[in-house]
């Protein structure tokens, strides 16, 4: 299963982190331009510069998942490559918050991501498995 | 312009399994055909679209083709959540940074 976790830790008590996540205007500011509501259910998107690189459109299809204020947010999060989720938690540490993001769900998307986990998670039985990290390394950067 | 994309060249079974033998060495259409009972004109079909991606480089010899695995492309998939990582902890500090705005 590959996710991703970022870890932070902010001074501010987590009611003052959570308005952050969850106002469009602030969450604009820090994450991207979007027309998000803290409404469960609600469908949105995020905006950004593509990156076609990775066949990606440069638009993030959410929506609100769970929102459990001022401790857990969840949106699923969905562009033409990935069908994955991302989630906030927030607990209070002293007088902050600590801020923990996962983004999970990169293998069970789109096949070709799912290949490569395989290749490299060594599900994919054959040469390419063995030969892959000499085959990269050959080929340079 | 971007070349096709390396997620569709590989979403197809038969590509992969293209890729996999390749990757034991260079083959001939002929070579590569014969595992898969299909006709060497639908493997040069799947063989443009996996070169087209540039997974697979084409050299003549003699009065053959040959085909040979580029693996280079996989490295920008596998980078796939090393990408989002970054991408995370860039906007946890701008987060960081906002809040330290609003305090000030």
């Amino acid at each position: 299963m590959a996710s991703v976790e970022v870890d932070q830790f902010l001074p501010q008590p987590p009611g003052r982190v959570w308005q952050a996540l969850t106002d469009p205007v602030l969450l604009a500011r820090w994450l991207m331009p979007n027309d998000f509501k803290p409404v469960v259910g609600h469908a949105f998107t995020f905006r950004t510069e593509p990156v076609p690189r990775h066949g990606f459109d440069g638009v993030v299809h959410c929506q609100v998942l769970d929102l459990e204020p001022p401790q857990l947010m969840r949106i699923s999060w969905r562009s033409r490559n990935l069908d994955t989720v991302v989630s906030w938690f927030l607990s209070p540490e002293g007088t902050g918050t600590r801020l923990l993001i996962t983004h999970d769900g990169f293998d069970d998307t789109d096949p070709g991501q799912r290949t490569v986990m395989g290749i490299l998670g060594g599900g994919w039985r054959g040469h390419l498995v063995q030969r892959l990290g000499t085959l990269l390394d050959e080929g340079g950067a | 312009m971007p070349g096709p994309d390396v997620f569709d060249a590989i979403a197809s079974p038969v590509r992969r399994a293209l890729l996999d033998v390749l990757a034991g060495g260079a083959r001939s259409v002929h070579d590569l055909a014969a595992p898969f009972e299909m006709s060497r004109p639908a493997v040069s079909q799947h063989l443009r679209v996996l070169r087209d991606a540039g997974l697979v480089t084409e050299e003549r010899v003699g009065r053959e083709r040959h085909y040979r695995l580029d693996a280079r492309p996989l490295r920008a998939v596998s980078d796939w959540t090393a990408h989002y990582e970054q991408f995370w902890r860039r906007h946890a500090r701008l987060l960081r940074e906002l809040l330290e705005e609003e305090d000030s």
